[in-house]
């Protein structure tokens, strides 16, 4: 299985997380698409019409895009179903934040790569509208905490939701999208981070481990009534 | 933008579980908030001293904070760096101090106040409250204020706090609203509902969506766009930027408890009198300055983020100076005791894949600082303790804590122990560090063996608490201090020290007795006539240094960088 990559892509990174977390074999055929336009080469095109990453190829089929891909490895590769939920609730709310991903992703996320190839963005309709859905994101995610939820969909296991919603979230700042204001944002990209066999990218960072069950210097507690 | 004198609220108690750093603002500043393991919470300016990145994406290890760029380490509390990475070998300056806050936690909420020396005085009305979720609006305090009351009926509440509001209008039941202003252009409202843990999510889900409309309405005017102003941040502390002071400060300590905690070996628990104890770095040592004037060295064995108490443990030697002895039966729970501030002349890497720390009876003092430092951030380590009997191991139940990485290795002849050190020790590997600490013969033979082993000298290291060699002061010869510009004859008998301070030239020290590296100098030009425990081999060879204190002059003239 070969994922055609570009390591500063937030949707590559959305396939190269699934991939990591379900250990699943494959290799990575970089393509330069910033500053060297392979993406728009003819062997490039070839594989998607669109010229766009992340494209993956194996012995079975070639799927484009982050969501296809996301989905395939899901069911291919994730017998218990917990990424990608059967059952009708669990299911369609995982949908509901893949759509939410890609509005993250067309927006802030089209922002920090226009930013990132030092050009200026045209106007501030990507910035605000990302403040828009964080606000919606942080408010569902304190919600959560308040039933005893960790994640996006109410299950007690993360799924997609958290693949393709964390990368834009966690590169946003790059955007100049600050996450000052949604701090319970903040603490869900502390245990998204903490999936077993989760890996990193440039400009996202890793999280503390999580406290023992017992913590240490206990007689050091201070009365904070 | 205008400050407002008091304390406000930048954090709700739910948001800093253990091992998060949370990100507020107060009047431009910005602020790292996180919770220690052992419940204290920290207030910080979000910044770190090294390059300036922002401690709100750094590291909460549980009792330190990691910067997330070059790894420089704070610790709990006291916000004293103990640990940079790109000089691992080396201690950190105790001045490197990152700017804090004072930290309140009181219904629900993590107060902080901007000036010093405040006491908290919010006064809160009666009955069990639970905080809503915090509602950012970009508009300014004042204008959040007026519209609260406008469009929400608000009641200002001066009595509560000069930005407290009673609103009746938010759900089904009464909300106390305050206001923390983060800049000119945004404000966050914190609520707290009259109910407590009976909180109905019912109300919660009203209130907010009540607040939502309200931001929204706040807004309509505003673009959404967060006026992004830039952080105001403190000027880094003039002491920073100056070379260290020659001696450290003096503080005053309590004994809380003294007892046994081996044969012939006394602990002591000791508390500050005021305040907090500052930042000390595993390894460290405090000088305890006894009745009799008399100075020791005791090292910290405490873990880190410590900075309520410290124990220390001191062996009673029978030929006591006159130090351990008055520990021993003079020193009652509750004396007051001079102590310096905690210096390190045995630093810990904290980049090595494997540490070995062998210790030799009361040397697992600082090596029990160490053990706790690398257990608090699951490094690899093995902590091997020599002693003439189980009763004669120091602070055996602070061990146990450390199981299974402790081995005890009890009632050896020097020749089994000799065999022992060379199978704890084995072969050198990358990354595999040692540090021992116990009487001379001991960490000599450690030297000793590790070399046979083909370890290299940087990765071995030693403290000793004795110089075994008998001084020898019959030589005199001359000095030239560099940058003093002054020329002194030693004579025979007097020590090069206490001729540099009968000069005026000021310089810190400890044992006097060569031992602990607290005296050394640089030499420029010379041979020194090495008689201390504290240079290794290499650093001898290197004639670079010298330890003042015992040491002499093979040519007839040193020149120091003093």
């Amino acid at each position: 299985m070969r994922l055609f990559d570009y390591e500063y892509s937030a949707e590559c990174y959305k396939v190269r997380l699934l991939l990591s977390i379900l250990e699943i074999d494959h290799e990575i055929v970089p393509v330069d698409v910033h500053p060297g336009r392979e993406n728009e080469s003819a062997e490039f095109l070839a594989l998607n019409v669109l010229g766009e990453v992340p494209v993956l190829v194996s012995d079975e089929l070639i799927l484009r895009g982050a969501n296809a891909i996301l989905v395939w490895l899901s069911r291919r590769f994730d017998p218990e179903a917990k990424w990608l939920p059967n059952e009708p609730m669990p299911a369609a709310v995982c949908q509901g934040w893949l759509t939410i991903a890609d509005r993250l992703a067309a927006g802030v996320g089209t922002a920090r790569m226009t930013l990132s190839r030092g050009e200026t963005l045209p106007d501030k309709r990507a910035t605000s509208e990302a403040h828009r859905l964080l606000r919606a994101v942080d408010e569902h995610l304190w919600f959560a905490e308040r039933r005893g939820d960790d994640w996006l969909v109410p299950l007690p296991h993360p799924t997609l939701a958290e693949i393709a919603c964390f990368p834009d979230i966690a590169l946003c700042e790059e955007a100049g999208v600050s996450r000052i204001d949604y701090p319970a944002i903040r603490r869900w990209m502390d245990r998204v981070r903490r999936i077993e066999r989760f890996t990193l990218m440039s400009g996202i960072f890793p999280a503390s481990p999580p406290a023992p069950r017992t913590p240490v210097n206990q007689t050091q507690t201070e009365s904070l009534s | 933008m205008a400050e407002l004198s008091g304390w406000f609220p930048v954090a709700a108690s739910h948001d800093l579980p253990l091992r998060h750093v949370f990100q507020a603002k107060l009047f431009d500043r910005e602020m790292a908030i996180w919770r220690a393991d052992d419940g204290n919470v920290n207030v910080w300016e979000n910044r770190c001293l090294h390059r300036g990145v922002r401690l709100s994406i750094g590291v909460n290890e549980g009792l330190e904070l990691k910067c997330q760029y070059h790894g420089w380490r704070y610790a709990n509390k006291t916000a004293g760096c103990i640990y940079i990475p790109a000089h691992p070998a080396n201690a950190p300056a105790r001045q490197i101090t990152n700017r804090t806050y004072p930290a309140v936690e009181r219904f629900g909420l993590v107060w902080t106040t901007l000036e010093k020396d405040l006491s908290f005085d919010v006064v809160w009305p009666d009955g069990d409250w639970s905080v809503l979720r915090a509602i950012p609006v970009h508009a300014g305090p004042d204008a959040v204020a007026a519209a609260l009351c406008k469009v929400l009926g608000a009641v200002p509440r001066p009595d509560i706090h000069a930005f407290a509001y009673a609103l009746s209008t938010l759900c089904e039941a009464p909300v106390l609203a305050l206001l923390q202003p983060q800049d000119s252009g945004k404000t966050v409202i914190r609520c707290l509902l009259s109910g407590g843990a009976q909180m109905e999510r019912r109300l919660a889900v009203q209130a907010n969506a009540t607040l939502t409309r309200f931001r929204n309405i706040v807004e309509a005017d505003a673009s959404l766009e967060p006026v992004e102003s830039e952080p105001v941040f403190e000027p880094v502390a003039s002491e920073l930027a100056e070379p260290p002071a020659a001696s450290p400060d003096a503080m005053t300590v309590r004994v809380e408890r003294k007892w046994q905690v081996a044969e012939g070996i006394t602990g002591l628990t000791v508390v500050p009198t005021t305040g907090n104890l500052p930042a000390f770095q595993p390894g460290a040592h405090i000088d305890v300055t006894l009745p009799t004037g008399v100075k020791r060295q005791y090292s910290i064995t405490d873990g880190p983020g410590t900075w309520k108490s410290w124990t220390i443990a001191v062996k009673n030697e029978p030929n006591s100076r006159g130090g351990s002895r008055f520990i021993a039966e003079t020193l009652r729970q509750g004396d007051l005791l001079s102590v310096s501030e905690p210096r390190n002349n045995f630093p810990l890497r904290r980049d090595a894949a494997e540490t070995l720390l062998i210790a030799g009876g009361i040397g697992v003092t600082p090596l029990l600082a160490m053990a706790r430092a690398l257990a608090a951030v699951r490094s690899g380590f093995r902590l091997h303790v020599f002693a003439r009997s189980e009763t004669h191991v120091p602070l055996a139940d602070q061990l146990d804590g450390l199981l299974p990485a402790v081995t005890l290795h009890l009632a050896l002849d020097p020749a089994q122990v000799a065999q022992r050190l060379a199978e704890v020790i084995g072969p050198h590997a990358p990354g595999r560090q040692i540090y021992a600490c116990g009487p001379g013969g001991m960490t000599q033979s450690v030297l000793a063996i590790a070399e046979e082993l083909g370890w290299p000298e940087e990765a071995v290291h030693f403290e000793n608490f004795n110089n075994d060699h008998v001084i020898d002061t019959s030589s005199a010869f001359a000095v030239d201090l560099a940058r003093s510009a002054l020329s002194i004859d030693v004579p025979a008998g007097q020590s090069l020290l206490s001729v540099l301070r009968a000069h005026g030239v000021e310089l810190p020290s400890a044992c006097e007795r060569g031992a602990c590296g607290t005296c050394r100098a640089e030499v420029i030009e010379g041979t020194p006539d090495h008689q201390d425990a504290y240079l290794s081999r290499g650093e001898r060879a290197s004639n670079r240094h010298i330890i003042t204190c015992v040491s002499r002059s093979r040519t007839p003239r040193l020149v120091l960088d003093l």
